[in-house]
């Protein structure tokens, strides 16, 4: 190690020279130091078995619930007349939103040469994918017989013997959020060889040295395969960054090619991409503070990383906000009596109180971090962002529910109400959320460490 | 410090492969590769924990074909996507159609009026073909032209290799390459500044698998092929063993089924006498909406009408549309035309407006067989009689409306046009189910004022000159039978 850095504030910008990224002085085996401390660590912290065993529990849960669900039918929801489309679809857009930050943070950040992104991106990555996993689950279970799922994609079969309507957005969707997880998780591993080949050449178990040897594939981190990997590594930024951007506005699509009043606006893409990116980063947030404090990660990810994140929560939920503004303009603007109406039932309607908690929470408390005090504490930035992720699980549950429960016809409008399941499921799904973070934590690199020494300053420029 | 190492290139248990030189920065890395470069070295390699900057000319890397391969994928991926949404669901451009393809027909959804195939529609799973293509062709056609994955490599056997993943960095020169020679590499290396030099060698005497692996690994494999060729034998063969049903109670569902018997038992006998799962409702009851007692109504018989015995019942006329008239007419059944009402019931207001109605009802339900005109020249009818013709088709000639015995007011009172609607009579089908009782007047008035025209109404006459098939005063002539409409095959 060298010696310390006497820099321990870099959220100031100076003119005359780029704040560090990496604090601490730390250097290459500095850098490696640190994140396989975390996995070389004989016994994770206690508050890591906590954590699981709580997870674990949920996780449980949610597999009764499954199950209960397989056998006794989709009746157990609370879905029914005229909210067809409930609590499920409620949680899966609020899970693929929340998995929208690592794609982002990967690809996007990375073609806008945002060296800052090194340091968190791993996680992020991981936290999209067990996001992306959460989301897939409730479409999964909802299609009533899941043991014939494979009827969602074009698979000629006797049994069925039709193909899927590739004009519906509900197909759309199939492609797009099992491309999604399918190049998230390509680009999360491939990402990944080289810090588990650092993994393997530092492992001493005979287990360990097997496992991530198999899983490095026998990288030896040579020239000729670098220049490769960047530029395979770009291409896949290239093409996940359309590919992010696709996948919510396909999602809105699902609402807004419906006639349904209150969905059918040209908004919807646009404004589902930022509350995707809005919530994916507060969830970022929501995991890394904690995760930097337990493993003593302060000087990878520092006060300046979690600063960024948050003015990008703060845009974003202005843009979220703006968004808003805009649907109220357009329902009045259109003159559209159904259109106004399912507006001016949305903010003073029956359903009131979801509105005014999605308002707060998304537009009113992000705007504190206008303050730099509030953007540079951590403690105090998860409970914001805590706030955001009720805040956009509402903003689903608002677009969902007040749409379908007022509709063209009175005599249809009716009260949603959710019955256990739908809340077990919601709260289990937490639980698988965080047993994959947990063990993500546990047996693989958190911080990409090659990426992050190759922003490093090289040693002699010092 | 360069490690003394006085092996021979080769000996019986193991080849040297190269030179590895270890450097502590990324600088003396670059600056070293450029000189192996330029002292003319080719097979060369550099190992770092990241990629370094300016580390490809220094060694003479060209740029990777890969961008190439994943544009041609994608390119591919282009006409794959579209192609599969327009086989599966849009074949049908010009005579050309998928539906009725031998395998995989295509399956075309008409939904809303829309194309079966519109570009639009099939941009998104287009895309998302393309990146899908794209993402697998840039992962796998990296690891590919990397030549990974490579489990077994030499250099993990240098202790201090394993550092490279870490924070040294180090250039090999290959054996194989024309200018090295053990000894003045060696100094080369240490002078263009390597902190540590070792030999890569391969172990010859441990290449082999394990033979109990070989072993395992044949017997996995023969397990791995059990499932897909039962699935392979289960397909291609019959079988009268019931299917694997997963979840039961969809495919037996805990229900009853019309016209089967009651499996509610009590004490080993069936809960009802008769024995069946359906109830009848129960004696004297009607369901609302129902009563139909009133028979001038309901079925244009009158209400003061007592039958006797020996009359033919009204459903005894109904038939099953396989006899012909001629067998009709061969026994006719003894009727007593004067059961049926003469006026219309009292319920029914008869004005323009019904009249109107009925003949909307009329060109729906009748005209298909009965003609516009009620003239018997129902494009069914030309039809069945062109097929009759040529031997296809077994047809009673649908009546002309203004036939005398139908036309006649006493052999056909209103109750029996009534009746002839909702039951049926000769090889014609009853209309009961379909038109509402209402709805029957109304064609029974519409009948009527057909009939008292006596000659074709003006719509007929537009359909013929439309249709081109007969000459104009030919069509302005008297009713034309539906003999003389029929051709003799189309």
């Amino acid at each position: 190690m060298a010696t310390v850095n006497p820099i321990l504030d870099n959220t100031y910008d100076d003119a005359d020279e780029r704040s560090p990224l990496i604090l601490g002085g730390l250097d290459y085996a500095g850098v490696t130091d640190e994140v396989c401390g975390i996995w070389e660590a004989d016994k994770p912290p206690k508050i890591w078995f906590v954590v699981l065993g709580a997870a674990i529990s949920l996780l449980m849960v949610l597999g009764g619930c499954v199950g209960h669900l397989l056998m006794d039918g989709v009746g157990v929801w609370g879905n029914n007349n005229p909210a067809y489309w409930g609590w499920p679809i409620v949680n899966f857009v609020f899970w693929v939103g929340i998995g929208h930050a690592g794609t982002l943070i990967s690809a996007i950040l990375f073609l806008f040469r945002q060296n800052w992104r090194t340091s968190i991106n791993r996680a992020a990555e991981a936290m999209t994918i067990f996001a992306v996993v959460c989301a897939g689950l409730f479409p999964g279970v909802h299609i009533g017989r899941v043991w014939v799922f494979y009827w969602l994609f074009p698979i000629p079969t006797e049994h069925l013997a039709m193909w899927p309507n590739f004009r519906s957005p509900l197909l759309w969707d199939v492609f797009a959020v099992s491309t999604y997880a399918t190049v998230s998780i390509l680009f999360w591993y491939m990402g990944m060889v080289p810090d588990i080949a650092t993994f393997r050449d530092r492992c001493t178990t005979k287990i360990g040295k097997f496992v991530y040897g198999l899983l490095s594939l026998g990288w030896t981190g040579s020239a000729r395969a670098w220049h490769r990997y960047e530029i395979a590594y770009t291409i896949l930024a290239a093409l996940a960054t359309p590919l992010v951007l696709s996948v919510h506005t396909i999602v809105s699509f699902d609402f807004a090619v419906s006639q349904v009043p209150g969905w059918h606006t040209t908004i919807f893409p646009p404004y589902f991409v930022a509350g995707a990116i809005f919530s994916g980063f507060a969830m970022v947030v929501t995991l890394l503070v904690p995760v930097r404090k337990l493993y003593g990660l302060e000087n990878l990810i520092t006060i300046r990383h979690l600063e960024n994140m948050n003015k990008i929560i703060m845009a974003t939920g202005m843009m979220v906000g703006t968004a808003y503004g805009i649907e109220f303009f357009i329902a009045w603007y259109s003159g559209v009596p159904y259109e106004s109406y399912a507006f001016y039932n949305r903010a003073f309607g029956n359903y009131w109180w979801a509105y005014w908690i999605m308002v707060s929470c998304n537009v009113m408390i992000p705007q504190v971090f206008w303050i730099k005090w509030c953007r540079t504490t951590p403690w105090f930035m998860v409970i914001i962002c805590v706030f955001v992720n009720i805040g956009m699980w509402f903003e689903r549950f608002v677009i969902t529910i007040t749409s379908l429960c007022r509709d063209f016809v009175p005599s249809s409008w009716a009260y949603f109400h959710p019955t256990w399941v739908d809340i077990l499921m919601l709260v289990g799904s937490f639980g698988l959320f965080f047993t994959l973070f947990t063990l993500f934590c546990r047996f693989l690199p958190v911080i990409a460490m090659a990426e992050v020494k190759g922003i490093m300053p090289r040693p002699k420029d010092h | 410090m360069a490690e003394e190492n006085t092996n021979s290139s080769t000996d019986e248990n193991s080849k040297l492969i190269g030179l590895v030189a270890q450097f502590d920065d990324p600088d003396s890395l670059v600056q070293a590769c450029d000189q192996a470069r330029q002292a003319g070295y080719t097979k060369t390699d550099a190992f770092s924990p990241f990629p370094v900057h300016g580390i490809d000319p220094a060694l003479g890397i060209k740029r990777t074909i890969l961008p190439f391969i994943v544009l041609g994928i994608a390119v591919g991926a282009v006409f794959i996507g579209l192609g599969m949404q327009w086989y599966t669901n849009g074949g049908s451009l010009g005579e050309f159609s998928t539906d009725e393809s031998p395998v995989f027909p295509g399956y075309r959804f008409k939904i809303s009026g829309k194309p079966y195939f519109s570009l639009p529609a099939n941009i998104p799973v287009t895309f998302e073909v393309i990146v899908l293509s794209s993402a697998f062709a840039t992962f796998f056609g990296m690891w590919f032209l990397n030549k990974l994955p490579m489990l077994s490599n030499p250099l993990h056997r240098i202790s201090r290799f394993k550092r490279a993943t870490n924070d040294k960095f180090f250039l090999m020169i290959e054996q194989a390459d024309e200018q090295f020679d053990r000894g003045s590499t060696e100094a080369q290396l240490n002078q263009w500044g390597a902190v540590s030099i070792d030999e890569c060698r391969r172990d010859l005497t441990d290449n082999n698998l394990p033979s109990w692996l070989r072993l395992f690994a044949l017997m996995g494999a023969i397990l791995l092929l059990l499932p897909p060729v039962a699935i392979f034998r289960a397909m291609g063969m019959t079988s009268r063993a019931p299917r694997l049903h997963v979840v039961p109670d969809m495919d037996w569902q805990d229900k009853s089924k019309t016209q089967t018997l009651s499996p509610i038992m009590m004490n080993d006998r069936y809960l009802f006498a008769d024995e069946r799962v359906m109830r009848a409702p129960v004696d004297g009851s009607v369901a609302r909406g129902q009563l139909d007692a009133d028979t001038e109504l309901y079925e244009g018989i009158k209400s003061d009408y007592v039958p006797t015995v020996s009359m033919t019942t009204p459903q005894g006329s109904v038939r099953t549309g396989l006899g012909t008239q001629d067998e009709a007419e061969a026994a006719p059944p003894v009727e007593d035309v004067s059961m049926y009402v003469t006026e219309f019931p009292k319920e029914i207001t008869v004005d323009e407006a019904l009249v109107q109605r009925g003949q909307i009802r009329f060109n729906i339900y009748c005209a298909a067989c009965h003609g516009y005109a009620a003239n018997g020249d129902g494009l069914v009818n030309q039809r069945a009689i062109a097929l009759a013709g040529i031997g296809k088709a077994q047809w009673t000639s649908a009546k002309s409306l203004h036939d005398a015995t139908v036309s006649n007011a006493e052999k056909n009172p209103l109750g029996r046009i009534f009746e002839t609607i909702s039951k049926g009579r000769g090889t014609m089908g009853p209309y009961g189910a379909q038109i509402p009782t209402a709805d029957r007047w109304a064609i029974v008035a519409y009948v009527k004022a057909l009939q008292e025209t006596g000659i074709k109404p003006v719509l007929a006459v537009s359909e013929e000159d439309k249709s081109g098939e007969s000459e104009a005063s030919d069509a302005n002539a008297t009713a034309t039978t539906p003999e003389d409409k029929t051709r003799p095959t189309p």
